[in-house]
């Protein structure tokens, strides 16, 4: 077997393309600040108040992942299915005193419909993730991408954006009539990647004891199989021949991590097929992952970071009892793991209720007491039901934001003019120290 | 080589074991096409290599099969990444057409093809601009691939989110169980009340994935129709449009009637309101 030193080195002696418009780029961020210094994109910088983190990425290169003041990039499946997914992310922020904006003000990346239907193009999703990245400069905070198809999208529109000219002009001349400038973020962030890299800080407030728990992780294909050289590899997880996220978190977490034999399988999605051909989905979730998660890793849980992954492996399983498929593994989201080991309330915050497999022999083998807890939301439903205010975590937006995207204050950073160390941010790196 | 039209009917378990019977599928392989179908195949293959992308996702193939051994479509369709990437690479007009009609539409998306293959071809990608060209010539074939997405295309084209909570409806989502997502019959109160009971101020709505402001889904829209997406739509769903153009035309009117209202605090600021919609 490969170490993972001579497996990185496989990847820079890919063949490159030979031709075609624009010009393939070894190292993108070179060839962003060339483009920045001709005029043609601004780079969306991460600057000391992110509060960076350094990790490496597939290849070896430094990513940085700021931590603070961030713009939430949320996800339409997570959002619309899985409520528990974002406002555990939300949560876990506010434990860990990060300040954030998750306004009203974000357009879906679009790229479900674009990966199921094809109606898009290479300049309308160029021109969508430039849109929001805009957004996000002009509130002065760092874009973090909640799902795992919205980061593989931007990973590519960025790197599309840099390399072909001709693209990169009609996308800025659609941004203008629109009111918005071309910007480009120094780095592609996913939110796994941020709880990865507050893993010291997550478990210094751990309130329940994982060393129980047996977990198999689902990694989402698109989190690292689109632009895979941008993905967070760690030597202190799998040896660094697999992504880092999400099984470093659980890791640190003090769960056991259990390996089974389709791990790089994907979860059955499809896009398309979970809405229009199901037949395939549930019974590739069941067959290639749920049914090798019980019978060679014997999970108490799924654990995934992606959207998709979410609902295939969880909806999927009820069906399976037709063809004498039995199993019942709960299916959650690494930030809600998370936020369960830190004693956020399974219905208010990880909004358990939304899945269909139930988690309450998780939550009981956790010593979680979901049954206190599920009394005190139905309660709550019906407080709410009478009129009573729902709680927030965080303050919420004005009546003019449902139809302006208004700045409350911010001012965008001025251009960078050039690299200059002194204006750079000091990242730690994962461990929590200065390089 | 021969292709199954009717591929995408050929679900088939993938246990090795010997599989349940199923009913006779009509296997009809290649068919002579029409002298109109000979002629837009023929436009559609000059397109296809002529597409920027096509240079640089395709990069050449030696038939290992290791995309085909990781793909999960492979494994219940009639369906091969490493047929797909022959087909773009040596294929001709017909062969092109053949695969367009349903194979393209097995694929999953997942890109385990292209992180594995040794060439750095862009397999997904490939398949995407084939997608792409099926829908912009309105090919019958992708117009019954593309009718569940009805309510997607609304969404997006109106609000600017993929989905709304209020889209899994248990006659469509049998399969997903009784506990497929939380409902009044478990919990006691509607849906509008479980929603205002997360804790994240835009997701208190039934109707999208999350609250959007006017201005943003204006911009979306605007995207859509400066880059193309609203001809491509046209070409498989043209009533769909029509409804979307109108839809979209009530949303400018409430803008515009919000900026009268909001004047005085619109003029305190200034920003991407004072300059949309340009």
């Amino acid at each position: 077997m490969l170490d993972s030193g001579e497996f990185r080195a496989l990847f820079p002696n890919r063949p490159r393309p030979p031709g075609g418009p624009g010009r393939t780029v070894a190292d993108l961020r070179e060839e962003m600040e060339r483009l920045e210094s001709e005029g043609e994109i601004i780079i969306h910088r991460i600057r000391p108040e992110n509060r960076p983190v350094r990790v490496t990425n597939l290849v070896g290169r430094t990513k940085q992942i700021p931590t603070d003041r961030l713009w939430h990039h949320k996800s339409c499946g997570q959002c619309g299915n899985i409520p528990g997914y974002p406002s555990s992310l939300l949560w876990l922020m506010n434990a860990t005193h990060r300040t954030y904006l998750n306004e009203p003000h974000q357009t879906s990346c679009t790229a479900w419909n674009y990966h199921g239907t094809a109606t898009s193009n290479p300049v309308a999703l160029a021109a969508v993730a430039a849109r929001n990245f805009h957004r996000a400069y002009e509130t002065d905070h760092f874009p973090l991408i909640h799902c795992g198809t919205s980061f593989g999208d931007y990973k590519e529109m960025r790197k599309l954006l840099i390399e072909d000219g001709e693209v990169r002009k009609k996308v800025r001349d659609i941004l203008h009539r629109i009111g918005r400038e071309l910007v480009l973020p120094e780095e592609i962030v996913h939110y796994s990647e941020w709880l990865h890299v507050m893993a010291p800080e997550i478990v210094a407030r751990q309130t329940h004891d994982m060393r129980g728990i047996v977990a198999a992780v689902h990694e989402p294909c698109h989190y690292y199989k689109m632009v895979p050289e941008d993905a967070v590899y760690d030597e202190r997880v799998y040896a660094g021949q697999r992504p880092a996220v999400p099984t470093g978190i659980l890791l640190a977490l003090g769960a056991t991590v259990a390996d089974y034999s389709t791990w790089y399988d994907c979860c059955g999605f499809g896009f398309r097929h979970i809405l229009a051909e199901r037949e395939f989905s549930r019974s590739f979730a069941n067959e290639r992952k749920i049914r090798p998660m019980v019978e060679e890793a014997h999970a108490d849980v799924a654990i995934t970071s992606d959207t998709g992954c979410v609902t295939t492996l969880d909806k999927s399983q009820w069906i399976g009892k037709t063809h004498g498929f039995s199993y019942t593994l709960p299916v959650l989201a690494d930030v809600q793991f998370a936020a369960l080991a830190l004693g956020a309330d399974p219905y208010r915050i990880v909004q358990l209720h939304w899945h269909a497999v139930s988690a309450e022999d998780l939550m009981t083998k956790m010593r979680i007491d979901w049954k206190t807890a599920k009394a005190e939301f139905r309660e709550y439903l019906q407080r709410l039901k009478n009129g009573g205010s729902p709680e927030l975590l965080y303050p919420a937006r004005e009546p003019i934001e449902r139809f302006f995207a208004i700045n409350k204050g911010q001012v965008p950073p001025e251009p960078d003019p050039g690299p200059s160390p002194s204006s750079k941010a000091v990242p730690t790196d994962a461990k929590g120290g200065s390089p | 080589m021969s292709f199954v039209a009717s591929s995408l009917q050929r679900v088939r378990p993938s246990t090795g074991e010997d599989p349940a019977p199923t009913p006779e599928i009509e296997i009809t392989g290649r068919r002579e096409l029409t002298s109109d179908e000979r002629e837009l195949a023929g436009t559609i293959f000059a397109e296809f290599r002529a597409d920027p992308r096509y240079h640089r996702f395709v990069l050449g193939c030696l038939n290992c099969g290791e995309c085909t051994s990781g793909c999960p479509a492979a494994r219940f369709y009639d369906f091969s990444p490493r047929e797909m990437v022959q087909v773009a690479q040596n294929g001709d007009a017909t062969t092109l057409w053949d695969a367009m009609q349903e194979k393209i539409w097995a694929c999953c998306q997942c890109y385990s093809c292209t992180m594995r293959c040794r060439f750095g071809n862009d397999i997904g990608g490939i398949i995407n601009v084939m997608r792409e060209l099926s829908v912009v010539h309105g090919l019958e074939s992708t117009r019954r691939a593309l009718a569940p997405f009805r309510r997607t295309f609304t969404l997006l084209g109106t609000i600017g989110t993929q989905l709304a909570p209020d889209m899994i409806q248990p006659e469509f989502f049998r399969d997903w169980g009784p506990a497929a997502t939380a409902t009044e019959a478990d919990w006691g109160v509607p849906l509008e009340i479980l929603r205002k009971a997360i804790p994240v101020d835009v997701l208190q709505t039934t109707r999208a994935a999350w609250e959007v402001s006017v201005q943003t889904s204006l911009e979306l829209f605007r995207i859509y129709e400066e880059a193309g997406v609203l001809d491509m739509l046209r070409a498989v769903d043209p009533d769909l449009v029509e409804m979307l153009v109108d839809l979209v035309e009530e949303r400018r009117e409430e803008f515009e009637a919000a900026r009268e209202r909001y004047r005085n605090e619109l003029e305190r600021m200034r920003g991407p309101v004072a300059t949309f919609p340009g």
